[in-house]
């Protein structure tokens, strides 16, 4: 780690901007990645499997903060909540109101998009670390709500969430494997829908929203809704995480809402590199690799998820592939 | 009417401790445009300081006193060493300095529970102050009109300072034109240092002073801190006379919260925190809005 720190230090960029990936690069990485990932579950054990099922669900949330901070500048401490209400959607859709998952989890997304779009007019009327500290304010809100609300088992959390019934194909969701093919699935739905948004003329509205407000706002933009529609799209994209967390433990509870989750979601995006499309995928994995490796030697997690995270931010700007791609560029 | 009475009197001693963390927070943020996430940490340090120096010599007054210089220390050099030539290297915004304080909030959370355990603690009350007093037809502790009056005392003495000495003015200065503060001849990143260390005592003080009615524990910071965001988004980032008001509002809110809707104990502060960015987004008592 030490020295993949230092060697990206002279190269890092001032904020949290662009880092040209080339195309050939991309392609090449999606190959790999997809002949490796189709065929995982034959080569290794079930505990690498469980990580990987980890990393994907991690990425999933960090994609969608990578959205509102890559893409549209907008950094935020409260994204934990839309992955707690995905989670808490589809417990409630499920448990309490006795709907069928393909029901609940599509309705989940609705009322998370409704709730992001009402709190994202709120807090985009902010910038910089005022907007960071509503959402974490807003976070927190919910998360104290949580706790407090008796029919959802306060503090205990809920459990008992469905994983897909996939009987129809003659198999069950309940097996490693089938729920892996299943989250790699959602995974590679959610990467082509983002990869989607940030290459449409939306997405380039975003990034002109980061890079300079007040020109997109004299070109005649609204950019006061399309930072909305930044921020409920990244909402849903980490209820969607959400959703899967759930599934994937059967269980749902306040910590999931944590501003540490949050921030450990603010570190996979900076450990990807921001504004790269694979960038959360790959912070996900080396910080769930990393959490793993701590959790063996050492019970003082906070501890080093706060080291970690400084000596990140300080000199780790724009990540890992920003510095793979740089240093393959550089031997053309 | 008496138990009002005393719910508004606990209200005005959280407000006053909450007030002596805002106090730093947004004198810092003010002065160097520095959001310090990591102002809990030394609201915990403070807190554990003191306690070690209670436990030593058994004097609550020598851990108020002392107690406090661990974390002006730890704010001086993170300031000094830190984040001023982060940010002068021009690599890392503001944001990165924030999000880097967030990261030492919990490092220091972890480092206090891999010393200390999470074990609760308590720093015993000096006898002086022990016992209650008669007030307006209620029994008050006099502990918590102690906290009251330091509260008020300190918000005085900084407005005495701001406002009427040449340190004062330096500051002030500093925050309207640093390059021709540097060209006067005066060290900006040392005063800044300074500020920050001081802002920073001010929450360790603040840890020490609460010790003997709430716990010190591990993450003691981290709920106050929150608290603490909110006022000073209420009273408008880099507000001093908008913290202390806010301060007021906010610790009100919280303490009728817990005393007359305790379902919405956890909820109210936040809830009053997003009324005001709906109508006012710079804060109550911004007058200018900034553009951060």
């Amino acid at each position: 780690m030490s020295t993949e720190v230092t060697s990206c230090e002279p190269r890092a960029v001032p904020k949290l901007s662009a880092i040209p990936v080339s195309r050939r690069f991309h392609a090449l990485l999606f190959v790999a990645l997809a002949v490796g990932l189709c065929a995982l579950p034959a080569v290794v054990s079930g505990y690498t499997m469980t990580l990987a099922v980890e990393i994907m669900i991690a990425g999933i949330f960090t994609s969608g903060i990578n959205l509102l901070t890559g893409y549209t500048g907008l950094v935020s401490l409260g994204q934990a909540m839309f992955l707690g209400l995905g989670g808490y959607g589809i417990a409630i859709g499920t448990a309490l109101l006795g709907w069928p998952l393909w029901v609940s989890a599509p309705v989940t997304l609705v009322v998370v998009a409704a709730i992001a779009a009402a709190i994202g007019a709120i807090c985009t009327r902010t910038r910089g670390v005022e907007f960071l500290l509503i959402t974490l304010a807003f976070s927190q809100m919910f998360y104290g709500a949580v706790v407090k609300l008796r029919w959802t088992n306060g503090s205990d959390g809920m459990t008992g969430i469905p994983r897909p019934d996939l009987s129809l194909l003659g198999v069950s969701a309940d097996s490693p494997a089938t729920f892996y093919y299943y989250v790699l699935a959602v995974s590679v739905l959610a990467l082509l829908l983002l990869w989607r948004i940030v290459n449409s003329p939306f997405g380039s509205i975003l990034v002109g929203i980061r890079e300079n407000e007040r020109r997109m706002m004299s070109m005649g933009y609204a950019v006061a809704n399309y930072k909305i529609g930044s921020f409920t799209l990244a909402a849903m994209v980490c209820a969607v995480a959400g959703i899967l967390q759930a599934q994937y433990t059967y269980f749902v509870s306040p910590d999931t809402m944590s501003w540490q989750t949050s921030g450990e979601g603010v570190l996979m995006v900076i450990i990807g590199g921001a504004s790269v499309i694979f960038g959360p995928f790959v912070g996900a994995a080396v910080f769930v690799v990393v959490k793993q490796a701590l959790s063996l030697i050492t019970d003082e997690y906070n501890l080093f998820f706060g080291i970690f995270f400084m000596l990140v931010v300080a000199f780790f700007r724009g990540g890992v592939l920003g510095a793979l791609s740089t240093l393959i560029g550089r031997r053309r | 009417m008496q138990y009002f009475l005393i719910q508004v009197l606990n209200g005005v001693q959280l407000s006053m401790l909450v007030f002596l963390l805002a106090v730093g927070l947004t004198l810092i943020f003010g002065l160097m445009n520095i959001l310090n996430l990591a102002h809990g940490a030394f609201f915990t340090a403070g807190a554990y300081f003191g306690l070690v120096v209670a436990n030593k010599t058994g004097s609550f007054w020598f851990a108020l006193l002392i107690g406090p210089l661990l974390p002006f220390v730890a704010g001086f050099v993170l300031q000094f060493f830190i984040l001023q030539p982060l940010a002068q290297r021009g690599r890392s915004t503001h944001l990165d300095l924030a999000l880097l304080t967030f990261g030492l909030l919990f490092a220091t959370a972890g480092a206090v529970e891999y010393i200390f355990g999470s074990a609760f603690h308590s720093i015993a009350m000096p006898e002086i102050l022990k016992g209650r007093i008669a007030l307006l037809g209620i029994e008050y502790p006099l502990y918590r009109l102690f906290i009251i009056a330091v509260g008020i005392a300190t918000a005085l003495a900084l407005v005495l300072v701001i406002d009427r000495t040449l340190v004062g003015a330096t500051l002030r200065a500093g925050v309207d034109n640093r390059e021709m503060v540097t060209a006067l001849g005066i060290n900006i990143n040392g005063l800044f240092a300074l500020v920050f260390g001081l802002g920073s005592a001010l929450a360790g003080f603040a840890g020490v002073i609460s010790a003997p009615v709430m716990s010190i524990y591990s993450n003691m910071g981290m709920g106050i801190v929150v608290t603490t965001f909110v006022v000073v988004v209420v009273g408008g980032l880099g507000n001093l006379k908008g913290s202390f008001y806010a301060s007021l509002i906010v610790g009100m809110t919280d303490t009728f919260a817990q005393a007359f809707l305790p379902e919405a104990e956890l909820f109210a502060v936040y809830a009053l925190l997003i009324v005001v960015m709906i109508f006012r987004p710079q804060g109550l008592f911004g007058a200018v809005g900034r553009v951060a």
